[in-house]
């Protein structure tokens, strides 16, 4: 229960903060802040993928009434949703995932948080400006893209895993 | 059904997965062309509530600009004036307000919630059908043209930028009086380009680009901005017109909405051909 609060609180949080923060900021280059595959990626180990797809796709839905995306958000989230399970499985450390841990950093280590929510990152900046400029002839500007905001939302994740979540003891 | 049933179950996640895709995209690509209703945009009520709340707290840092910028529209106005001008022939001279009958009503509005960083911008007013506004009006700010009204709520309303791929604005280049269609390449919000545009006549830098006001949305003469660079297009008599926009829209505050009084009397001459072309 003390999960499914928190868990919708920190939804919450990211919304408002995506909506009225991150979308505000133009830092040009193409950079664009997205900061809510963060949140995809930090629900609980233990969170079923049909929850995962839920949530994912409602987090994108809102995103998406208020900034003029229509559905945009929704589909990249949706997949990076997806393919949770699958680079999480194929990232496992020897002896499982443990409950008790949060998919952190702080909690898994550097190598592992690379890997895995460096994938999935890839994966849904990818989709998420190829479906926006909706063609491969801006191919070059889409991957300029890609790559600049992938390098600005890995260290902002980064940063705001710190503020945000205690390490869990061990 | 039993086997439909175990293939349900079997690929239940790809399934929900692909509903989910499927749902998103197919609003994608809608609401790009033409949005159904506004309840899916920053137009909904709920939305445009939360984005003029934004907009009542952070005017207040505009002021200083949006003040400067009114009084310098004010002062231009003064100058066209009828009173401040000086009338040189005192017997000819003759004003006839039967002469000229307003075509154009001018709707203000107030930026309430934009971007300039993807690839289809758009901008919120807060004004809506209850002034007035409906789709396809045309948008423009004292320093140049925005866009056309892409979809309205009753207090609100979402305007497709110039600042989307495929906005088509019909331009003229002055002062040679060649018109192409406004383009942009998805990148760059201070330029934008221009197709269509022979080669045969040569064009300087920094002409002035304005509205043709062809499709009657926009009056004719509306700047849009000042050509910076040609660029031929290969394999064709073309120049591709690299224009620098005379508005900077990351800085947009007060607009104005234009609503044509004679749109419809021109769109009814027009659909008027049609039918007998093809009794011919």
């Amino acid at each position: 229960m003390a999960v499914i609060f928190v868990q919708s609180f920190r939804f919450i949080l990211f919304v408002l903060f995506q909506l009225f923060v991150f979308n505000q900021v133009e830092l040009g280059f193409g950079i664009h802040l997205l900061m809510c595959p963060l949140y995809v990626f930090l629900l609980p180990f233990e969170t079923t993928i049909l929850v995962l797809l839920f949530v994912a796709f409602g987090m994108g839905f809102f995103i998406d009434v208020f900034s003029n995306t229509y559905g945009l958000h929704a589909s990249s989230l949706v997949l990076m949703a997806y393919f949770r399970p699958y680079i999480f499985s194929l990232f496992a450390p020897r002896d499982e995932y443990s409950f008790l841990k949060n998919p952190t950093y702080m909690d898994m280590g550097h190598l592992w948080f690379f890997s895995s929510f460096g994938t999935l990152l890839l994966i849904h900046n990818t989709w998420f400006f190829l479906l926006e400029s909706f063609s491969f002839r801006g191919l070059f500007y889409s991957g300029q893209k890609i790559i600049l905001s992938f390098i600005v939302i890995y260290c902002l994740s980064l940063l705001i895993q710190r503020i945000m979540i205690r390490q869990t003891k061990k | 059904m039993q086997q439909l049933f175990a293939f349900l179950k079997r690929f239940r996640i790809f399934l929900v997965f692909l509903l989910f895709q499927v749902l998103a995209i197919s609003t994608y690509v809608q609401y790009l062309n033409f949005p159904k209703s506004q309840y899916l945009t920053s137009a909904s009520y709920f939305g445009g509530k939360i984005y003029g709340t934004r907009y009542e707290i952070m005017k207040h840092f505009k002021l200083e600009g949006s003040n400067k910028t009114l009084q310098q529209e004010n002062s231009s106005l003064r100058k066209k004036s009828l009173t401040n001008l000086y009338q040189i022939n005192r017997f000819k001279f003759q004003v006839d307000d039967t002469v000229y009958e307003q075509q154009y009503d001018f709707i203000p509005g107030l930026v309430i919630n934009s971007s300039t960083d993807k690839v289809n911008n758009y901008f919120t007013l807060n004004t809506g059908e209850l002034q007035g506004v409906e789709r396809g009006m045309g948008v423009f700010s004292q320093k140049g043209v925005i866009g056309v009204v892409h979809n309205t709520s009753a207090h609100y309303a979402v305007v497709k930028s110039v600042l989307t791929k495929d906005i088509n604005i019909d331009v003229l280049v002055l002062p040679v009086g060649l018109y192409g269609f406004l383009k942009w390449n998805g990148a760059d919000s201070k330029r934008g380009s221009i197709t269509g545009i022979t080669n045969d006549l040569s064009i300087k830098k920094g002409s002035r680009v304005v509205t043709r006001g062809g499709a009657g949305v926009f009056p004719k003469g509306l700047l849009i901005g000042y050509v910076e660079k040609l660029i031929p297009v290969e394999g064709k008599p073309l120049w591709e017109v690299i224009i620098r926009f005379s508005e900077d829209y990351r800085k947009l505050d007060r607009v104005y909405v234009i609503k044509n009084l004679f749109l419809k009397e021109q769109n009814t001459l027009e659909n008027g051909i049609q039918p007998d072309n093809k009794r011919q």
